[in-house]
């Protein structure tokens, strides 16, 4: 009975995320005569697949697609072991200046982007890497405050005498780092390396702002380049969308699992 | 480090160049951080606050104005004072609901065994489509004459309103709007729920504890330290909300949608006035970087960190 | 960034450039806004530059939706494109290259009188020319013949007034299936929306920029404003932009309007969508003359661009009878260009050259306040809340000059 309620609950929620979802799918494969009918056409009466050759073919994605892949490979390994650190640094020393130092951390979320943008384009300019990957992928390589406060948060959950018996073991501080937190963070460094890789596969303003040529776009300047000034091309946004949609989907399908098994399996020390 | 110990052995130097890699170990730690503060923030974040100081064109000549900027933003500009308001409702309704309703999916899943995998990433859907295209869905389903959701609507014969024409329910459609992103906060609250030892609640059970008690007394104290993280960095989100309702409602109708975000950035990208951008930008740091502390102070009282609280473990083993 | 048309302009002597000097590999950077079709066809016209100039390289950087704000990094940084699509002069020009030594050196080869003068107004500020026009459109009122001949409603002809355009529009209404006459905008963009004052013999400022008390708020606007808010409210015409992000130009495509106000970069669309239409001349405001509002993409040089020299030949060659001639997605900037295609006897084409010759007496209002920018907002919230309020202009538009005061010091 109470079975029944919860997946009863959980299907109609599920549907309310889908359905926008399905609408965009609709939307790619429809004809334009039915793109605009009213009352909307939910399954549509020819499946134009080939919309989304189309709209691939429409401006260079393979090149883009190529420069998104190096942004995020590189940008996330850098991103979990920078992150990993300094959370590590965080949440398990004392040392003076620490909780100023993490309210500064803390503080580094709150800047608005805008402002910062100008003095960093400034700056990327300086060293020769505007028109480059590399100010998409560097910073990642110098830890990210929103996954530095997730990851800490999660280790300060994590019993102190774990790290006190490896001491008593001879291990140093890197070792207990490298040895007993970063596997037991495993679901944590998932979802840091997940979310961050949304964010990187995403992310429309740092391309926008550091690459000039098309040859070094990412995948979401050619999406966005789908939106004209008078006329938006509604049937490549949807494709190239459900494309753009697929590889953090699948890659978030099977992480989940080993996030969420993974935080049953540390559990158990408890 | 110590290299004037190098050669003599003894025991006390051995003792002290341990301390002294104890000292400086957890400044190793952090250094990424640290070096990546210094290039990558603290330099444009100076660079913006003297920026706010001067009447700063794009182009052109850059004039000293001292807190000129600060003071018209303050007593002269109408759009400040909206644009926060609207900004600070946003933020009142947003953050409770963006936590509590990711709190109850995350529980639901938490509880499901069969097709967890499917419905986790139904809830996250949402999150993993950019910003571009996630507006030109959002626009789909609430246009008023072709709109999904009122065509929805009439087939339940409701007559459905204009969600983006009417100026008191365009911040309504953004608030659904937002909360269709919560998944990466239900994400981490679910986390969290795995995260807590069952042999808590087995005991619990055991001595009698009924399911209301346990979840205020072990669910919520240990999902703690993630609730407060949700807390705070949705308020940020709240305040930096920008992207929805500058492609959805352009901030409109009648400026209802206006975000303080939306108010800096306008100063910046239309009316290239970058000093009073800056000055508004900093205006909005210091608002939420005060909130946070507030937070951060308030739940110290009762969030339970295991890792920090030694003795409670010690007594909890023993 | 709304206010430009795709274009580009053809090239005066082949053999002058010719003799230009160029050095191995070089990169111009060239800027712009557009994209698909019209950014194809800039891409076309640089590659032909390209090869009249061996060893240089034009990269373009189609920045899309994000222009301004990337041109401000740019800019900021002191690291701004050689060359660039511009609209905005007041915002930039401090930053642009003057060009009329220029121009007056290299006078034979341009031809600046080829040039109409309504195009050539859109870039000078404070005297100085900072941009060449490359393309350029005006607003018209395309038809759905199809629509008219199966409702029996009579063309629109030459001259007609927006009184004849509302009685058409009336005819066509049939809420049941959403179609109507005619679209409204209620969120226009003020800049285009000026015309419509200009035709009923008012202006948003004062001609010396100090002065929108009795002219933004004046009768004759606010007569315009209530007009269209009745178009609205007796379902003449459906209204945009309140709630819908659907377009005009979709609707119109799709059958659900008969009549269309747009401009050049609506056309190709509308080619394809497949049915028989017709350009008419915007309406007039009974004896008034119309007036239309230029959407002009000029091509300005940066200040400190890294190579002026071979920028200016880029420059020269994008408004070159060649290169105009080549862009197809709006107008030819240059008379000869026009007349030589059998433009300005085209039935589709005609209207949109008649209405410029009209067009060459006022300025764009954000031509004459530096703070224009802000002050359209207040407008822009005026013209809104007319369009909600199905009425009531003079209260809106009143309250938008209260509110634009500060900014006219």
């Amino acid at each position: 009975m109470r079975k029944t309620f919860l997946y009863s609950a959980l299907i109609l929620a599920s549907a309310l995320f889908i359905a926008p979802f399905y609408w965009t799918f609709v939307t790619a494969i429809k004809s334009s005569a039915e793109l605009y009918q009213f009352p909307p056409v939910f399954w549509p009466s020819e499946w134009h697949w080939e919309n989304f050759a189309a709209a691939w073919s429409k401006q260079p994605f393979g090149t883009y697609l190529t420069n998104s892949l190096i942004v995020v490979v590189f940008s996330t390994v850098g991103q979990l072991l920078s992150s990993s650190l300094v959370a590590f640094g965080f949440a398990r020393f004392r040392f003076p200046g620490r909780d100023a130092l993490f309210i500064l951390l803390l503080a580094t979320m709150m800047i608005p982007w805008d402002v910062k943008m100008i003095p960093l384009y400034m700056e990327f300019n300086m060293l020769g890497w505007i028109n480059t990957l590399k100010p998409l992928i560097v910073p990642a390589y110098f830890a990210d405050a929103f996954f530095v406060f997730l990851l800490r948060q999660y280790i300060m959950t994590v019993p102190m005498e774990i790290d006190e018996a490896a001491r008593m073991d001879g291990a140093n501080s890197f070792d207990i780092y490298w040895r007993i937190h970063l596997p037991l963070m495993m679901p944590a460094l998932v979802l840091v390396g997940t979310f961050h890789f949304m964010n990187a596969w995403n992310d429309y303003l740092g391309p926008l702002i550091f690459l000039n040529d098309q040859s070094k776009y990412t995948l979401t300047l050619g999406l966005s380049m789908f939106k004209g000034l008078h006329e938006v091309d509604v049937t490549s946004i949807a494709a190239i969308t459900v494309i753009l949609c697929l590889p953090p989907l699948v890659l978030f399908f099977l992480a989940q699992r080993y996030i969420m098994d993974g935080a049953v399996g540390s559990s158990v020390k408890g | 480090m110590d290299m004037a110990y190098a050669g003599t052995q003894t025991g006390a130097a051995r003792r002290k160049r341990a301390s002294v890699r104890r000292h400086i170990a957890p400044y190793l730690f952090i250094s990424p951080w640290i070096l990546g503060f210094l290039f990558f923030t603290l330099g444009p974040l100076l660079f913006s606050l003297t920026m706010s100081f001067f009447d700063w064109p794009v182009v052109g000549e850059r004039t000293f104005v001292g807190l000129d900027n600060y003071r018209s933003m303050f007593t002269e500009d109408p759009q400040f004072w909206e644009s926060l308001w609207i900004t600070v409702k946003f933020a009142a309704i947003y953050v409770p609901f963006n936590i509590v309703m990711s709190f109850f999916l995350a529980l639901m899943l938490h509880h499901v065994t069969f097709a967890s995998g499917f419905f986790r990433t139904a809830f996250y859907l949402p999150s993993v489509i950019s910003g571009v295209a996630l507006v030109t869905i959002w626009s789909w389903i609430y246009s008023r004459e072709y709109g999904l959701l009122n065509f929805m609507l009439s087939l339940v014969g409701i007559d459905g309103p204009n969600w983006l024409g009417d100026p008191n329910l365009a911040i309504v459609a953004i608030i659904i709007a937002s909360l269709w992103g919560l998944g990466g906060t239900m994400l981490i609250l679910l986390t969290g729920l795995k995260a807590i030892p069952k042999e808590l609640y087995e005991a619990a059970t055991i001595s009698g504890v009924p399911g209301w008690a346990q979840m205020l007394f072990i669910t919520l104290p240990m999902l703690g330290p993630m609730l407060i993280f949700t807390f705070i960095t949705s308020i940020i989100s709240a305040f930096q909300q920008l992207t929805i309702a500058l492609l959805l409602t352009k901030g409109g109708p009648l400026g209802s949608t206006y975000f303080f975000a939306m108010y800096v950035y306008d100063n910046a990208f239309k009316y290239f006035d970058m000093g009073y951008a800056a000055a508004g930008s900093w205006v909005m740091f210091v608002i939420v970087l005060a909130l946070s502390l507030v937070v951060m102070r308030w739940s110290a009282a009762w969030v339970y960190y295991e890792g920090e609280i030694r003795q409670a473990d010690g007594e909890r083993n023993a | 960034m709304h206010k430009m048309t795709k274009s580009i302009a053809g090239s005066f002597l082949a053999l002058a450039l010719t003799g230009a000097t160029t050095r191995a590999e070089e990169t111009l950077r060239f800027a712009t806004w557009d994209t698909d079709e019209s950014l194809a066809i800039q891409q076309a016209i640089a590659k032909k530059f390209e090869e009249k100039h061996p060893g240089v390289k034009v990269q373009v950087e189609p920045y899309a939706d994000g222009y301004d704000q990337k041109l401000v990094a740019a800019f900021g940084a002191g690291n701004p494109p050689d060359v660039m699509y511009m609209w905005n002069f007041p915002q930039y020009y401090t930053s642009l290259m003057p060009l009329d030594e220029l121009i007056a050196r290299d006078a034979a080869e341009i031809k600046p009188d080829d040039f109409p003068q309504g195009l050539m107004n859109t870039t000078r500020v404070e005297g100085k020319t900072y941009g060449m026009p490359s393309g350029f459109t005006t607003q018209v009122v395309f038809y759905n013949k199809d629509m008219f001949a199966k409702a029996g409603v009579e063309q629109p002809k030459d001259g007609w007034t927006w009184e004849d355009l509302r009685a058409k529009a009336a005819k066509f209404r049939d809420e049941a299936n959403k179609v109507y006459g005619f679209a409204v905008d209620a969120k226009p963009d003020p800049y285009d929306f000026e015309q419509f004052l200009w035709s009923n013999g008012t202006k948003y400022i004062s001609d010396d920029g100090k002065e929108i008390d009795g002219y933004m708020n004046s009768d004759a606007a606010a007569e315009v404003l209530d007009m269209f808010a009745d178009m609205a409210k007796s379902h003449e015409a459906v209204t945009l932009n309140l709630g819908d992000d659907t377009s005009g130009g979709t609707l119109f495509k799709g059958g659900k309007i008969a009549m269309f106000q747009s401009a050049m970069w609506s056309k190709a669309g509308i080619d394809a969508a497949g049915f028989n239409y017709g350009v008419a001349p915007l309406p007039k405001f009974g004896d008034h003359v119309a007036h239309s509002a230029l959407g002009v993409s000029a091509i300005s040089i940066a200040k400190d661009a890294t190579h002026p020299d071979l920028a200016w030949e880029f420059v020269k060659f994008f408004s070159s009878p060649e290169a105009v001639a080549m862009r197809t997605n709006d107008l030819p900037v240059r008379t000869s260009v026009a007349e030589a295609k059998g433009m300005t006897k085209d039935p589709v084409y005609k209207p949109f050259f008649d209405i410029l010759a009209t067009s060459n007496i006022e300025i764009h209002a954000y031509l004459k306040n530096e703070n224009w920018g802000k002050i359209q907002d207040n407008l822009a919230r005026a013209i809104e809340a007319t369009m909600i309020d199905q009425g009531n202009a003079k209260a809106h538009l009143d309250d938008a000059v209260a509110r634009s005061k500060r900014l006219l010091k």
